[in-house]
């Protein structure tokens, strides 16, 4: 949706579940996306707990779990969606005069948009619900309503159990392969899949040093590398200014993606392009591990025309440091603005290969996948 | 000069905030109360600043400007000594003219002997041949006693040294003083309307040639990454839009992406290597990458103090200096896998905070110094300008038989 467009907004804001005022000081170049103040949206969700009689408790969780950020990662936030859903399917009765296929979409519709506001969607979620419609409107008209429901639950199970479980030990086979001994991997931010390819690798006892890298504001390197001693692995941390200086150590890099576009653009956490463009003037392999199913038909150059814009307060506010937190209080000054992207679009010749469950595929072979493959879902 | 050890001594330990005009003023003051022998006072001057000097480099190497200006004070030395001696030389040959004036009216300083003169010639004026450099012997003991109306004029001539050195110190820190509005008042000629740029850290040049932009009604905004881990970029964005300039801060981890919808880059320097090579707070090389693959030009403003005449394979140059983990990670929460003392007797964790970062001249578009903007490729032509070829390993040499 376009958020610069004042008619749309409105009449989406009159749709909307809870109130979110919109933030003040917005990037001129990012009109076209949404940018609400976040100190008071957690607070007023809970409080419209008890009205909201036509909302799931379910999905009501997981919206304020996305809200308050408990579950992020792309797998994590589509795993937690589409559970929620089974059990609103299994809470599902067909009300009278109404039929299954058309009520249920426009339920699970209505779901969806409350759980964009709460937190815009992953490529992974919209995937998976774009999934989750096609299976529904493909049900036989023949079934019953149990039989139906069941189908519905089944197919969920196995597409978790598939395309996201299934494929991440896949990944982890095929990485692990390119992991040898004396080796210096470098990876940025948190990622699940790479985290399970570290700690595979180490316990098939091979013999490697990790680098964590990690950047403000949410620092989620520290998480990662907490797991990663806990089980073993030497490390060393640092923050992305320091890569330079660290990348003429590093043999391979290993990232995570949001998602992979069909232009071979890899589209992950805000930092990954730099990390992928000091990889690459060190001519260090980046090896990018993404599941199939993130993939998307849709095409990006930049980082700007589609991103995901945060909490501006983060930005402004830097924790522990006093001299520097003064700016606190001028995040209402005209003349400034704070920018928190949270995505960002890594060009695909910074990429060396793909490791996805299809196998290691090159970045250029992303639409291929994407054309070929996408048949696979109505066979399910 | 125990007065000039005690000033040495409370510069060495408040190095942390050395600045380069704060090394020149010591230095200034270290030759005044030099006492300088009659002959070969340059020799002698030149000694005192290399002994201090040597201190200085040695309490703190990362701090290339402190050893700029040692160098730049050593070649000023040499530089009064050389113009004296020519304009000594010079009035010799008038005087060998007009012997028969009378001496009385000539001015005390011109009246020297030519075995003196042609002494001191031999010293500055030729390079060291292989004879002399053979013959290994100081130069002052081949210089003959002058006769009588000498010494008042030699210890004239000496003051003259003296105070033609302090008057080009002098110089050189009004030069250092004054380097912010001669670089400033180059900024109209390189941003024009409506331009966007990005910054990093924070640089008192990099504010002051903004702020010049801004006085000429030049409209532009301004991106600055927040600078980690020191985030000086958040006290930057504060003074920019203290004086009305729109400002947007971002992370460093977002400069990739703002950076295709940027103009132009420009960011200060902490030295300026002789190859051209920019040693700049840390993350500056991710900013310079960037701005090369989207072909933004990368911009550093620099003092001409700055300027090293040193290059980066060098083995005096430190290029780097690692600052406590602490910056980056809480004590209390790793404490057991960075204890030295656990399991194996080696930590799991180690935490890499460096604080510089080297640029290669090839991502620099141009330098604007004082002196005007330069390609990287003319820096090394700049040096022979302020630094002589002597100075570039500040040691004593141990004279024989001393």
């Amino acid at each position: 949706m376009q958020f610069d467009d004042q008619g749309r907004v409105n009449k989406s804001k009159k749709r909307a579940v809870f109130n979110q005022p919109e933030a003040k000081n917005r990037v001129e170049l990012f009109r076209h996306l949404p940018q609400y103040e976040h100190g008071s949206q957690l607070t007023d969700l809970e409080s419209k707990f008890l009205e909201l009689d036509s909302m799931h408790p379910a999905v009501y969780k997981v919206g304020v779990q996305y809200l308050a950020g408990d579950v992020t990662g792309g797998n994590a936030r589509c795993i937690a969606m589409l559970r929620a859903f089974q059990e609103v399917i299994n809470d599902y009765s067909t009300p009278p005069g109404k039929t299954l296929v058309r009520d249920l979409t426009a339920k699970i519709s209505s779901y969806v948009s409350f759980l964009i506001e709460c937190r815009p969607l992953s490529m992974s979620m919209g995937n998976a619900i774009r999934f989750q419609k096609s299976r529904i409107a493909k049900l036989p008209l023949t079934l019953s309503e149990t039989e139906a429901k069941a189908a519905l639950c089944n197919d969920i199970d196995r597409f978790i159990n598939e395309k996201i479980i299934l494929a991440d030990k896949v990944i982890v086979r095929h990485a692990a392969t390119k992991v040898r001994d004396g080796d210096v991997l470098l990876t940025y931010g948190s990622s699940c899949v790479v985290e399970m390819i570290l700690l595979y690798a180490h316990e098939l006892g091979k013999q490697f040093r990790v680098v964590v890298v990690d950047s403000r504001p949410k620092h989620e390197g520290q998480a990662l590398l907490r797991r990663l001693l806990a089980k073993g692995l030497s490390c060393t941390y640092t923050h992305i200014n320091a890569v330079s200086y660290i990348m003429h150590e590093v043999t391979r890099v290993f990232l995570g993606a949001s998602s992979v576009l069909s232009n071979g653009t890899t589209y992950s956490r805000v930092g990954t392009a730099c990390v992928a463009m000091v990889a690459h003037a060190f001519r260090v392999p980046v090896l990018i591990c993404c599941e199939a199913y993130k993939f998307h038909e849709r095409v990006q150059l930049d980082s700007i025309c589609s991103n995901e814009l945060g909490d501006s307060n983060d930005i402004a506010r830097v924790p522990g440091r006093p001299d520097v937190n003064s700016m606190d209080n001028r995040t209402n000054e005209k003349n400034l603005q704070f920018l928190n992207l949270m995505y960002d679009a890594t060009p695909s010749e910074y990429v060396s290969m793909i490791i996805t469950d299809y196998g290691m595929i090159p970045p250029t072979s992303v639409p291929v996948i994407v054309r070929e493959y996408r048949r696979e879902y109505l066979l399910i | 000069m125990p007065d000039t050890q005690a000033l040495v001594m409370t510069f060495l330990t408040s190095l942390k905030n050395a600045t380069a005009r704060q090394t020149a003023e010591l230095l200034r003051s270290v030759i005044s109360q030099q006492r300088v022998p009659y002959t070969n006072q340059a020799g002698a001057l030149i000694d005192a600043v290399k002994a201090v000097g040597e201190q200085l480099i040695a309490a703190n190497p990362v701090e290339l400007a402190v050893g700029n200006i040692v160098r730049r004070v050593l070649h000023i030395i040499r530089e009064e000594d050389l113009s004296l001696t020519t304009a000594a030389i010079g009035e010799l040959n008038l005087s060998a003219v007009s012997d028969d004036e009378n001496d009385d009216d000539r001015d005390g300083n011109t009246t020297l002997s030519a075995a003196a003169v042609a002494a001191a010639a031999r010293s500055t004026l030729r390079p060291p041949s292989l004879q002399t450099l053979l013959e290994d012997t100081p130069v002052s003991a081949a210089v003959p006693q002058t006769s009588s109306s000498g010494a008042a004029d030699k210890s004239s001539r000496s003051r003259k040294l003296k105070h033609d050195v302090i008057e080009a110190v002098n110089e050189l820190i009004q030069d250092i003083v004054t380097c912010h509005e001669q670089i400033a008042e180059q900024a109209v000629e390189h941003i024009h309307q409506n331009e966007v740029i990005l910054t990093l850290g924070s640089s008192r040049t990099v504010s002051e040639f903004l702020f010049a932009a801004k006085e000429k009604k030049r409209s532009f905004r301004v991106f600055v990454a927040e600078g980690a881990p020191r985030y000086q970029g958040h006290l930057l964005a504060k003074e920019l839009v203290a004086r009305g300039l729109q400002t947007t801060l971002i992370t460093d981890s977002a400069v990739f992406a703002m950076i295709s919808r940027v103009n132009m880059v420009i960011v200060g320097a902490h030295a300026v290597m002789a190859n051209g090579g920019v040693i700049a707070p840390v993350g500056m090389n991710l900013v310079a990458l960037a701005a090369q693959k989207h072909a933004v030009p990368f911009v550093v403003l620099a003092g001409s103090h700055k300027l090293c005449p040193l290059y980066p394979h060098n083995p005096e140059v430190l290029l780097n200096e690692l600052r406590s983990p602490s910056e980056l990670l809480d004590f209390g929460e790793f404490s057991d896998c960075m204890d030295f003392g656990s399991g194996s007797g080696s930590p799991l964790l180690h935490v890499v905070n460096p604080a510089f970062d080297y640029v290669p001249p090839k991502l620099v578009s141009l330098f604007i110094t004082d002196a005007g903007g330069h390609n990287p490729s003319y820096m090394y032509r700049l040096i022979a300008d302020y630094y002589s070829a002597d100075d570039l390993v500040v040691q004593r040499r141990a004279i024989a038989g001393n």
